[in-house]
């Protein structure tokens, strides 16, 4: 997993001789005329899921995967940015006073709101080595289900909150691929920028990047900030299109999980392993989990458990690396050559 | 003296705590592990108990002695079949792993007894009045249990041989292992006392703790800031990180209204991430920086 993010990333940027960024464009236009072909809404729908999802992963990716800070609460900013939206659309006159808001206006205040808290948060947690940050965040994420149920005059409560419906399916698939092509373009722009080495250094060997001099907190404090924006705007966007929210719907666990998982699955700190870990994670869980929908967050344990094992680099680093990793390595109960050993 | 009970409360509670935290206290410290399934083992330990006195009328207390060589024999078998394989990789990897170890025990536990909140009533759920306190026997029994199994533990680490080798393997692997220690075997063996003692502690607060599949994070996040108030590894450090978060708890629950019993995981994360502003290395400079192993 290592030495193939060295290489991938010590190439300048040059946009004419990288074919990924322009493959993905392509993508991206294919994906902007498909609702030309009339589509049903069903499956106007399942891309929209998807490209959240990819989302998700990408902002994930961003903090987790390129620092190696693993945030196990980033459903935390999803649910800011859904509630921001909910309670600005239904809300504001009992609460701040101001007039109505429209989803737009209210919009752009989700994904703030989530970058606040993230810089907030982040100030108190980043400045220590990642576990400290793992556990404050799962705790966050707890916490943040109870506030939201226990503040009912504000959120509504268990009983949630409806917003005006305002179903436009083909609005939603734009704005959702919008989304998305924002989210994997900054993730590629920063991969390729002096700033994501940075990140990658802090996430190999933080004491030894803060020595080169490196300022480690600010690098993961906008790490985390922008991450934390983009996620929130998800979440704004995701309440605006299930027009209703409530902190079971909203903090639903199996996302927490698959953004998390599409990233390792994907790999790791790279560009494309989160956008592929997504689409095949959607796939199972389309084809296969929804039959054993009573064992789904069981499915994406053991999953995880398992790619960690046996697939470390993702599926982005068995392609790179050309092979599978042999059976008779998977068996072994310790690791082939330890880190000691290696040295 | 309506304070002072709460008091006593609290530090009834605290000593409880500062024994469940030892399991996770010592993984982190001999391997440098996170163990985020810590809550689900405290989990595993109380349906145990639940099982033994639906089936049998098993008292839970007998079931803590019971449940200790079943669940070292899982915490031996998970660290030697899979945790061993990423302890010496960075912290990343080891953190998603039980963070997929604590998901699944939980969901297998969903799919066996569903969703359900279950609950031990004993016969001696009562309380006894002692020098014009109120003390609730089974909490107090609890109480003095942990602090037997606490000196047993210390004796253990301190005057055996297997002890010696944990702590020597925390002091110093390569040491440990030139002067002949199996790493990996005491690893194995660690995490074995140790889930198996946070089992032990599950397996007691039966009686005084509704049940169910997805009670295992309060308690993991519980041990993070025991820890970070007390310190790694040592055990008068969990003790008192252990007493400080009850009496905090208890008396916020008495005097807060409204706080209620969801105010668990609330206090252990304001505290914690308190401690983490003021003081980094830990209330006690117990916590030392944590490196992953490469």
């Amino acid at each position: 997993m290592r030495a193939a993010t060295a290489t991938s990333a010590s190439a300048p940027v040059s946009l004419f001789r990288r074919w990924d960024i322009w493959a993905w464009v392509g993508l991206i236009l294919l994906a902007a005329l498909y609702p030309l072909s009339d589509p049903t809404t069903a499956r106007l729908l399942v891309a929209t899921q998807i490209f959240v999802l990819i989302t998700l992963a990408s902002n994930w990716n961003l903090i987790g995967g390129m620092t190696g800070y693993v945030d196990f609460g980033h459903l935390t900013f999803f649910g800011i940015g859904a509630y921001t939206v909910g309670i600005l659309m239904t809300r504001s006159k009992e609460i701040v006073f101001a007039p109505q808001l429209s989803f737009w206006q209210a919009w752009v205040f989700s994904g703030l709101a989530a970058m606040v808290f993230a810089l907030l948060l982040g100030a108190a947690t980043l400045r220590l080595r990642g576990p400290y940050f793992s556990i404050a965040m799962l705790a966050t994420l707890l916490a943040m289900r109870e506030i939201v149920r226990l503040l009912t005059p504000i959120t509504g409560g268990g009983g949630g909150l409806d917003l005006p419906p305002e179903l436009n399916r083909i609005e939603e698939y734009y704005l959702s691929l919008g989304l998305m092509t924002l989210s994997v373009g900054l993730m590629w722009w920063i991969r390729n920028t002096e700033f994501g080495l940075s990140l990658l250094a802090i996430r190999e060997d933080e004491v030894g990047a803060e020595m080169r001099g490196i300022n480690t907190t600010l690098h993961k404090t906008t790490a985390f900030a922008l991450s934390a924006f983009l996620t929130g705007l998800v979440g704004g966007f995701w309440a605006w299109q299930n027009t209703y929210i409530d902190p079971d719907v909203v903090f639903f666990e199996p996302r927490n999980l698959e953004m998390i998982i599409a990233v390792v699955l994907g790999g790791l700190g790279t560009v494309w392993g989160p956008p592929l870990g997504a689409v095949v994670l959607y796939g199972l869980r389309e084809f296969f989990w929804n039959r054993f929908l009573f064992a789904h967050l069981l499915g994406l344990g053991l999953m995880l458990i398992f790619v960690v094992l046996f697939l470390p680099g993702g599926l982005i680093g068995l392609m790179q690396k050309g092979r599978a990793i042999p059976l008779h390595e998977l068996l072994r109960p310790r690791p082939a050559v330890s880190q000691e050993e290696e040295a | 003296m309506p304070f002072l009970q709460a008091l006593l409360n609290g530090i009834l509670v605290g000593g409880f705590y500062g024994f469940m935290v030892l399991g996770f206290s010592i993984i982190w410290g001999v391997m440098g592990i996170i163990n985020l399934a810590h809550g689900e083992y405290v989990m595993m330990g109380a349906y145990f108990a639940w099982a033994m006195f639906r089936a049998f009328g098993i008292d839970p207390f007998v079931s803590a002695l019971l449940v200790f060589p079943i669940m070292f024999v899982v915490g031996y078998v998970l660290q030697w079949l899979i945790i061993n394989r990423v302890v010496e990789r960075p912290h990343l990897i080891s953190l998603l792993l039980n963070f997929g170890i604590s998901i699944s025990i939980a969901n297998i536990y969903k799919l066996i007894y569903k969703a359900d909140y279950r609950s031990v009533t004993v016969a001696y759920a009562g309380s006894f009045q002692l020098a014009g306190f109120t003390f609730p026997t089974v909490k107090t029994i609890i109480f003095f249990a942990a602090l037997l199994i606490m000196v047993g533990l210390h004796l253990f680490l301190h005057r055996t041989r297997v002890g010696k080798s944990i702590r020597a393997a925390a002091q110093n692997k390569e040491a440990a292992r030139i002067v002949g220690i199996d790493v990996h075997r005491v690893y194995a063996i660690t995490a074995g006392i140790c889930i198996g003692l946070t089992a032990v502690a599950g397996a007691m607060i039966a009686p005084i703790q509704p049940i169910f599949p997805f009670m295992g994070p309060i308690f993991t996040v519980r041990a993070f800031a025991i820890t970070a108030l007390g310190g790694l590894g040592r055990i008068p450090g969990a003790l008192l990180g252990g007493l400080l978060l009850g009496i905090v708890e208890t008396l916020l629950t008495i005097y807060v209204p409204g706080a209620g019993a969801k105010v668990g995981t609330a206090v252990s994360f304001i505290i914690l991430v308190l401690v983490l502003i003021t003081r980094p290395q830990g209330l006690l400079k117990g916590l030392r920086p944590v490196e992953g192993g490469a």
